[in-house]
């Protein structure tokens, strides 16, 4: 196993700390999109760069309330995004798991 | 989409910067702590602000109403230190609460406006019910009994029936209910003067109990 295995949609750092920030929600919430630009930070740009990547794999929904300046673009992990980010764990896990030294367990 | 500001269809900077395993479990703990720490409301001080609000206020009751024969109720300086208590609680929960909760929408959000609406029925079905009972002929030792323990009667049931609304069942909101159920129903038994020692002490103090046993709990 090697850092291949991990999705590529997931394994850029920035779109790491969407997911992972978006799945700290409860089901059902979402995070307007300034508050999630303040809690990751990044610029307008990129997160909207980022955004679009996950949205376009289906990992996360996009929708915007009203219009104007007063409207509100919220984000929400969908269900798919949150299985894939359990899957991409359960990766690195195993492959935290398989770098790491083996206990040898030798006593004298 | 509909954000336009600095719209760009490049990689950002982040992207390009390359990432190991370790560099990603990193990122994941850092981002999780990040979000636990700024997206969840610190229920903790909510229940030290509320046990001190009623353990003061109650309090402060208690001791301009002990030796009353015949009891008149609580002086008035003591009532208004306890309204002034109460507003700063509200004040000091919608500032917790709005700190985690700004940019929160969805599901959350309206199970925080239920909690908020069956809170400001039930009182304000109790000031209903109490201005009746009052202009019924209501003795003032009976009034002052239902006064002091129907607010933590209504709160104890609201706390109840709310705590099932979260995804998860929200233990610390089930236990403070049942617990103020208790207190009130318990309370009122030992009489017009000292109920209100006992809603300060047992009220007040539970609620600060719970703030201590809080993060022991499982959470919602």
């Amino acid at each position: 196993m090697s850092d291949d295995d991990l999705d590529p949609a997931i394994h850029v750092p920035a779109r790491l700390r969407i997911m992972v920030t978006l799945a700290s929600l409860p089901d059902g919430d979402d995070l307007s999109f300034t508050r999630l630009q303040d809690l990751i930070g990044l610029t307008p740009g990129n997160l909207i760069t980022h955004l679009r990547k996950l949205e376009d794999t289906g990992y996360i929904t996009t929708h915007k309330n009203g219009g104007g300046v007063t409207g509100r673009t919220s984000v929400a992990l969908t269900l798919g995004g949150r299985a894939a980010l359990d899957r991409y764990t359960a990766t690195l896990r195993e492959l935290l798991d398989s770098a790491s030294p083996p206990v040898t367990g030798t006593r004298t | 989409m509909n954000e336009e500001a600095g719209t760009t269809s490049a990689p950002g900077p982040s992207e390009a910067v390359g990432m190991d395993a370790q560099g990603a479990a990193v990122i994941m703990q850092q981002a999780r702590e990040r979000a636990g720490s700024e997206l969840r409301i610190r229920r903790p001080v909510l229940f030290v602000t509320w046990g001190l609000a009623l353990l003061i206020g109650y309090g402060a009751m208690w001791l301009s109403v002990r030796g009353q024969h015949p009891f008149h109720g609580a002086a008035w300086p003591t009532l208004l230190l306890a309204l002034l208590l109460l507003a700063i609680a509200a004040i000091i929960t919608a500032q917790v609460v709005d700190r985690a909760a700004s940019g929160v929408g969805g599901r959350s959000e309206m199970q925080r406006g239920i909690f908020v609406l069956a809170l400001a029925a039930g009182y304000g079905a109790l000031l209903i019910e109490k201005s009746a009972l009052a202009s019924a002929g209501l003795s003032r030792p009976v009034e002052a009994v239902l006064g002091f323990t129907a607010p933590m009667l209504v709160a104890g049931l609201v706390f109840v029936a709310t705590s099932a609304i979260t995804t998860g069942l929200n233990w610390p909101r089930l236990i403070l209910g049942i617990w103020l159920l208790a207190v009130a129903a318990g309370g009122s038994w030992a009489g017009p003067e000292t109920v209100l020692a006992v809603c300060a002490l047992a009220g007040g103090g539970g609620i600060l109990l719970m703030a201590a046993i809080e993060p022991r709990l499982p959470r919602a």
